[in-house]
């Protein structure tokens, strides 16, 4: 069956200051109703400042890293969208006409850009409106109905957000500052739009639900309306809004109390000098020019400061065994210790130096695991840290005594090894490697055991 | 004649008059006269005490504001600190401001007093300053008619020398208006020269504040005070501050070329024709080029206006919801104000967009064009103000006898030029006003020949 989906995305923008007054951003970190003045709470004669240059510039940076053609020496006015909530303390919010259109991510194409100002945050238990999330600069990244599969969509959502973190100009996606409007239609019935997605596992689970439940209805012959349905996120299902909600006139006008956006062409092209690469493009790039396998490259470009640490280390050493290096081991390490790239501490250099060393078999790769680790924790040259850890490579004629003692003392082993039963080996290796104090390769230690157990 | 606004700051700045007494003394005659004038709200509590630092200043002779003293009378649709911001409506009768204006800020910073919030029509809308929720004003002028509107509670408290200045705001003609009626001078500023930072919205892209006062030299000194550059709003020109004052030094209106139209005698009644024509001859005498220009689209811009000004306000007052600010406007405002929330609502349904709205604003375009390209024959264009005489106070009248009043004045708000009403005479008793119109930021030429038909007598 023939499905469609398209977004409309709202990121915040991470800027210190509001869209349109000079009230502090950070809303989660104080309490109700202190980031806030008459422009935010929008009191009665209250005048919005001029945009937030910075919240601009952040719009553009993103539209040129989704391909999008900027709208540039033309007048992009804001408008307002009126709408009754509690949580907006005018009766409309300021939205922008499209200032970029025209780009494409993950096959997905994107349709337009737009600024908005975040509303405050309304309570309809208690009855409370906090607005100190009032004003705050978004995004909104409207797509094509190009997806086929709520899988498809989870993917160019992940990607999406990537790309979002790579401008280091957004608020990340752990505080829930991503929101999306999905929409959803299958072939012969009617476009459903849900809205209240929170996340992109909400994203997707809100699609699989409305997948089965549009599906459900046309195999019984019913027809699916054009509607606008609310998710649940604590019941995983969707479901109707208000006619009246869906039904709304926002009634558009310019704002006339704004200006509106000129954006300079040669302004545009410096953001575009000054852009980091995009994550997808810079996966591809990686692929061809290092030739490591998209497996790497995907874990590689997931955070920007990874993939600049890659580079910078791959020009030292092997690119393909810093690859390894970095879906693996430093993955690991990182994952483990809860660190993103961006809070590694240590230099590209170290690392070279490390893996330089494994590369040489100077270290085997599981002390080099061990070196990494205490990398990360306390940066230092290698070197320094082997001997901290005293760990140095064990010779041969020291390691051949320990395997004839190792043999001699686990016979059992041995016989089972001989008897065919292949895993008696890994248990022979383990205490081999106990015995040098971790200090020998296990692979060297394995093919060293063969060669005297089968001797006999 | 009473005593000039000039003539006043000087006795107050030598000591001769205390701001102190200036206050007391315009305290005593609002309690005396207001309750049959209405045209104050409120009365600014702190009003003395202000005056008290100022003569404080003055007595250890240090430097003092140019509004040293002097008592200013604001529109309840500009926020001042402390005061209610009513828009002479229920929605907000108890709203208080809790910020001020930047015009007030300006005011303050000049050492000027605020007497209190003045009565107007609700949210600005209407043009005799009867649709108030707090009453009808009189007109101390011509007692029993209509002052004019909507800055109705400014232009009359002036006329009855309740105080020495008014701040009004002027969306078609709301400063003009009033002040053609009172006989009063006032002065609506080229769009973007007064900053709007805390001016309650009626049409955003056409409302300005300016200045009400008994003489032009009031009016240029309140001008001098507000005007110029500010980094708090964004549709602000990015002029300095102009020493008004200093220009009005030059008396004559040798060279000076004033234009006149066809337009205005067939739009406006004769018997006011007359007296703006004695006007205009008196110009003439003066030293001025008389030079007619062609208006031909000037009265469309009547329609066009009240559908901008419509939308404008049907957005503007959404956040009038009934949820901050007391009751939902829609519940408690007056049928006018009603009228043009509902107007505006329908006209920019989605259906309609291009159609009404969009072709508004092509027709101010075309006003605009026409009155530019005047200019550049002519420095100002006079003419009547106000087309008709005012009603007697309680007259029905129907909407568009009542938007009939500002065919004169709507055009100068389309097309963001500046416009100044000079008292011209009188027609069965009630004042007639000039009104001078001047290119964008032509205040300096505006204010010349107001003078100059002021000193003329």
């Amino acid at each position: 069956m023939n499905i469609k989906i398209g977004f409309e995305v709202h990121q915040q923008i991470a800027t210190r200051r509001k869209m349109y007054c000079n009230c502090p951003t950070n809303y989660q970190d104080v309490p109700p109703n202190t980031n806030v003045c008459p422009i935010c709470t929008g009191m009665p004669g209250a005048k919005p400042l001029p945009p937030n240059q910075r919240a601009v510039e952040a719009a553009v940076e993103i539209a040129l890293m989704l391909g999008c053609r900027v709208y540039t020496n033309q007048t992009i006015y804001i408008q307002r969208k009126h709408y009754d909530y509690p949580d907006l303390p005018s009766g409309y919010q300021r939205t922008s006409l499209p200032l970029a259109g025209g780009g494409s991510l993950l096959g997905v194409r994107i349709r337009e850009i737009h600024l908005e100002e975040d509303p405050g945050q309304y309570d309809p238990l208690g009855g409370n409106v906090d607005y100190n999330r009032s004003g705050i600069p978004l995004v909104e990244i409207v797509t094509e109905p190009d997806m086929k599969s709520p899988e498809e969509a989870r993917n160019f959502l992940r990607a999406l957000v990537r790309v979002l973190e790579y401008t280091g100009k957004v608020r990340p996606e752990a505080g829930g500052a991503m929101r999306a409007d999905v929409n959803i239609s299958l072939e012969g019935g009617g476009r459903v739009e849900v809205k209240n997605v929170n996340s992109i596992k909400g994203a997707y689970r809100a699609l699989r639900y409305e997948v089965i439940r549009q599906r459900e209805k046309l195999k019984r012959g019913l027809s699916v309306e054009r509607e606008t349905r609310a998710f649940l996120e604590s019941q995983m299902v969707t479901v109707p809004m208000r006619v009246k909600e869906t039904e709304e006139d926002y009634r558009y006008i310019p704002d006339p109390d704004i200006f509106p956006l000129i954006l300079d062409e040669g302004w545009v092209e410096k953001i575009r000098e000054r852009m980091a690469e995009p994550p997808h493009l810079r996966e591809s790039r990686l692929i061809s020019e290092y030739k490591i396998t998209r497996a790497a490259a995907e874990v590689i470009v997931s955070e920007r400061e990874l993939a600049d640490l890659y580079e910078a280390v791959a020009r030292e050493v092997d690119p393909k065994l810093v690859a390894i290096w970095f879906r693996t081991r430093l993955k690991k390490v990182l994952n483990y210790m809860k660190l993103r790239a961006a809070d590694i501490k240590f230099t590209p250099a170290q690392l070279a130096g490390l893996l330089r060393m494994v590369r040489d078999r100077q270290l085997t790769p599981e002390q080099g695991e061990l070196v990494l680790r205490e990398l990360a924790k306390h940066p230092a040259e290698p070197e320094k840290i082997i001997a901290r850890l005293g760990l140095f490579p064990i010779k041969r004629e020291e390691l051949l005594p320990i395997i004839a003692r190792a043999i001699e003392e686990n016979q059992k082993a041995v016989e089972d090894y001989r008897s065919g039963k292949e895993e008696a080996i890994n248990f022979l290796t383990g205490k081999v490697l106990q015995l040098t104090g971790r200090r020998a390769d296990p692979r060297e230690i394995t093919r060293l055991l063969i060669e005297k157990i089968g001797k006999k | 004649m009473a005593e000039g606004t000039l003539a006043k700051l000087a006795r107050i700045r030598g000591g001769e008059l205390s701001a102190a007494e200036n206050v007391a003394s315009a305290l005593e005659r609002i309690q005396e006269l207001d309750r049959r004038i209405n045209s104050f709200i409120e009365l600014n509590p702190n009003a003395l005490a202000e005056a008290e630092a100022v003569d404080r200043k003055i007595k250890r002779g240090e430097r003092v504001g140019k509004l040293a003293g002097l008592t200013i009378g604001v529109k309840s649709n500009i926020n001042v600190a402390g005061l209610r911001a009513t828009c002479a409506s229920r929605t907000l009768q108890n709203y208080v401001s809790p910020y001020d204006a930047e015009v007030i800020k300006r005011i303050r910073a000049e050492d000027g007093i605020i007497i209190g919030m003045n009565n107007m029509d609700e949210f600005a809308c209407g043009s005799s300053g009867e649709t108030s929720a707090f009453g009808p004003t009189d007109n101390p002028a011509a007692p029993g008619h209509i002052p004019g509107g909507s800055s109705s509670g400014g232009a009359a408290a002036i006329a009855a020398r309740l105080c020495d200045l008014c701040l009004g705001t002027d969306t078609g003609g709301s400063i003009r208006n009033p002040a053609s009626h009172c006989g009063i001078v006032g002065l609506k500023p080229t769009y973007g020269l007064v900053p709007r930072q805390g001016l309650i919205d009626l049409g955003m892209s056409l409302d300005q504040i300016g200045p009400l006062s008994a003489d032009v030299a009031g009016t240029a000194l309140l001008l001098e005070t507000i005007a110029g550059r500010s980094d708090n709003e964004c549709i602000m020109l990015n002029v300095d501050r102009v020493n008004y004052s200093e220009l009005l030094r030059e008396k004559s209106l040798k060279g000076m070329r004033i234009g006149i139209s066809e337009k205005f005698s067939e739009l406006t009644d004769p018997a006011i024709m007359k007296v703006i024509d004695g006007q205009i001859e008196k110009l003439r005498d003066l030293g001025a080029e008389i030079v007619e220009v062609d208006l031909p689209n000037l009265e469309r811009g009547l329609s066009a206006y009240y559908l901008i000004v419509s939308v404008e306000f049907f957005s503007g007052t959404r956040k009038f919801d009934g949820r901050k600010y007391g009751r939902r406007i829609e519940d408690v405002c007056g049928e006018e104000v009603l009228r043009r929330i509902l107007r505006g609502r329908y006209i920019s349904q989605k259906e309609y967009r291009g159609k009404f709205y969009q072709r508004a604003l092509q027709v101010r375009t075309l006003v605009r064009r026409e009155l530019l390209a005047a200019f550049e024959r002519v420095d100002v264009i006079v003419g009547p103000t106000v087309p008709k005489l005012p009603h007697r106070l309680g007259t029905k009248i129907t909407p568009m006898e009542m938007y009939a009043y500002d065919y004169l004045t709507v055009p100068a708000n389309l097309a963001g030029i500046c416009a100044g009403v000079v008292n011209a005479g009188r027609v069965n008793g009630i004042p007639v006003g000039l009104q001078v119109q001047g290119r964008v930021l032509g205040e300096p030429e505006v204010l010349r020949v107001m003078q100059a038909l002021e000193a003329a007598g």
